[in-house]
């Protein structure tokens, strides 16, 4: 009898339906990562979805593969966790620009280091969606929210130049205006060894703080010879003021955190002085 | 039975966890249990196993929640000021049912305190320092032997009842060098069909402490946790009584404020003073009714730890007539003295 790989009809989750908004960006991040893995021929027995705290947070809930819901800004040292203990599987870490960016902003360095072979998707809507409409690390200087009434005080960060800055071996900035681009991004991220960040710029339509109609008219596509070796010229655009640009930033080769790990089996299986040691006492 | 072997009590516990079958364990450095993650450090990839120094207790925490729900054996350690930091990704431990061994090697506080051994965490330990309706096991070692027997069982525990562990030593335990026979691995093995792995050809397992779900169905979650942790009550009490059969005078101690007790009583014992000591193994569970047995003929009952008066309220809480319980208790890394504990004992005589 042949067998015939069944590929599941969707990543989408058939159980739990979104709760959010009609019209959240995030509603494009989950197609679109749907859609990847679909193409790329993933089943969800191969795909760990861990998911930070917050509207962009429930993303795992809604995602047809193995999933993990921690802690509020953590989601990344959980995926470092999980993936140390399952190499095999394509871990995807998803997030908002609070959860990533405030108060988990901490960890971004540590897993660029390790270079943790995974994707992380961070969902920027330039506010807390899930509490209700306060300001965010990126939330416009000046811009009204529940906790800011007389305007934002604080300078918004540069996301990307900080990754940049964190040599993360793979940096892209994306939109949820654009399912295609999106989702070849997506393609190349997950196809990529190490850790790759894709930072989607994903409205928030009730709170409003980046509305669909500003991204249209301060986005622009990175120029087509921007060579993405060149951690330079990415920093530049990552600097530019006028326009915000999107596409694949920078990428490079290095090993990542598994194959760090294997090296240090060999060296300690050479040695092994400790085991020696041991085993005379058992 | 294997050789003895002189160890520090830090370095037992790590190659106790390595017996259990740990093979993963996320740590930050915090003095005065170094040797742990420097133990595991160079230990675990011998075995094939991973050791990651986190940027934080908090990642060290969250990366043993990513572990743990992919089935494995994993640990962290630390000492205090890094225990109140993993206390919210506990509560999510907990909330997601998922088992892990947590060691807290006690120095003086609060704040940063200083690097002394002390016992100043046991509320935080037995009371619950996260948020929410939970209990995690508590294992009071009390020897280089024992940090090692109880790490052993600390794995078989968190497995059993899907629950974190913690190992609730001080700084004397984990620094002191003892000789101690290597514990043997248990051989007990643990289905996890709960965990982040074989679905193939079902639903992928899906691990959250969220509830998306209608509100009774976190209370009926809680009312399940609470069935086991009346299961772990009912059956996982542990304690040594020494000399309490006739004993006028019982010390209620744990750790290394146990062993100073025990000296005592056997100073004591020697000039015909009738005391006793009773010893916690688990204080969560705590074990009241053998404490409340142990106190039956006990005139008095002096309580001893290396704080102001924590534990003491759980002795009061096991005992008939509560106003015989009395307390020494030295603070801030400081250690009771035995001439201290007999003068007090003699007192109580005249
Ligand atoms: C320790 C902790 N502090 C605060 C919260 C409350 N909280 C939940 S989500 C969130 C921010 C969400 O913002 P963001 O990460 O931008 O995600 P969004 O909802 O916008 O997708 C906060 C403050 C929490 N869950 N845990
Ligand atoms: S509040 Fe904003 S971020 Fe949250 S679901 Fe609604 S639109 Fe999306």
């Amino acid at each position: 009898m042949k067998t015939i790989l069944q590929k599941p009809e969707t990543f989408k989750s058939s159980r739990i339906k979104p709760v959010w908004c009609p019209g959240c960006g995030d509603y494009g991040v989950l197609n679109a990562l749907d859609k990847t893995f679909k193409t790329l021929e993933f089943k969800p027995e191969n795909i760990a979805v861990v998911s930070g705290i917050g509207c962009s947070g429930r993303f795992s809930h809604y995602f047809n593969s193995y999933s993990l819901h921690g802690t509020h800004g953590r989601a990344l040292p959980t995926a470092t966790g999980l993936k140390t203990v399952r190499p095999d599987l394509h871990v995807v870490t998803v997030g908002g620009d609070g959860d990533g960016l405030s108060i988990g902003g901490g960890h971004i360095a540590h897993a660029a280091r390790k270079n943790v072979d995974l994707t992380y998707i961070i969902m920027d809507n330039n506010i807390y969606g899930l509490t209700k409409g306060q300001s965010s690390p990126t939330t416009p200087l000046g811009y009204t929210t529940k906790t800011a009434p007389y305007g934002v005080y604080e300078e918004s960060l540069n996301p990307i130049a900080m990754f940049l800055s964190y040599d993360i071996s793979f940096i892209a900035r994306t939109t949820s205006a654009d399912m295609k681009i999106m989702q070849k991004i997506l393609t190349e991220a997950i196809e990529h060894k190490g850790f790759s960040l894709v930072y989607v710029m994903s409205p928030c339509v009730t709170y409003k703080a980046l509305p669909y109609s500003k991204l249209k008219e301060i986005t622009s596509p990175l120029p087509e010879d921007h060579d993405i070796s060149d951690k330079m010229a990415a920093f530049k655009y990552a600097y530019s003021e006028e326009t915000m640009y999107t596409g694949i930033f920078y990428r490079k080769e290095k090993s990542c955190l598994n194959e760090r790990l294997q090296e240090v089996f060999q060296m300690a299986e050479t040695s092994k002085t400790t085991s020696e040691i041991m085993a005379e006492f058992k | 039975m294997g050789k003895q072997i002189l160890m520090k009590g830090n370095e037992a516990l790590g190659e106790a966890a390595i017996i259990a079958g740990c093979r993963f364990y996320f740590g930050y450095p915090i003095t005065p249990q170094n040797e742990i993650p420097a133990y595991m450090s160079r230990r675990l990839p011998e075995v094939g196993g991973t050791f990651l120094q986190a940027e934080s207790e908090i990642a060290a925490v969250n990366m043993v929640f990513g572990a743990s729900a992919a089935g494995a054996r994993v640990m962290t350690s630390t000492s205090s000021p890094g225990m109140s930091l993993k206390q919210e990704g506990l509560s999510y431990l907990a909330g997601a049912k998922l088992p892990c061994v947590v060691v807290n090697i006690m120095r003086g506080g609060p704040g940063l305190g200083n690097i002394a051994g002390a016992q100043g965490d046991y509320f935080q330990a037995t009371r619950g320092g996260g948020n929410g309706d939970y209990r995690h096991i508590v294992l009071t070692p009390a020897s280089v032997q024992e940090m090692a027997e109880l790490t052993v069982l600390a794995f078989d525990l968190a497995d059993e009842y899907r629950i974190t562990v913690l190992i609730l030593g001080d700084g004397y335990l984990g620094q002191i060098s003892e000789a101690l026979t290597l514990p043997e691995p248990t051989g007990k093995v643990f289905e996890k069909p709960w965990a982040l792995t074989g679905a193939k050809g079902r639903e992928p397992n899906k691990i959250a402490s969220l509830k998306l779900v209608p509100d009774h169905v976190l209370e009926e979650m809680n009312l399940s946790l609470e069935r086991t942790y009346n299961e772990i009550s009912s059956r996982e009490c542990r304690s040594e009584s020494y000399l309490t059969e006739d004993a006028e005078y019982l010390l209620v101690a744990y750790g290394t404020s146990s062993r100073i007790c025990r000296a005592a009583v056997n100073e004591l014992r020697e000039e015909g003073v009738k005391a006793g000591l009773f010893r916690l193994i688990t204080a969560w569970p705590f074990p009241a009714a053998a404490l409340k047995r142990a106190s039956l003929k006990a005139k008095k009952i002096l309580t001893v730890e290396m704080s102001l008066g924590q534990m003491i309220e759980d002795v009061r809480l096991s005992v008939d007539n509560p106003e015989r319980v009395d307390f020494y208790g030295r603070s801030g890394g400081m250690l009771p003295e035995t001439e201290e504990i007999k003068r007090r004992i003699k007192a109580y005589g005249n």
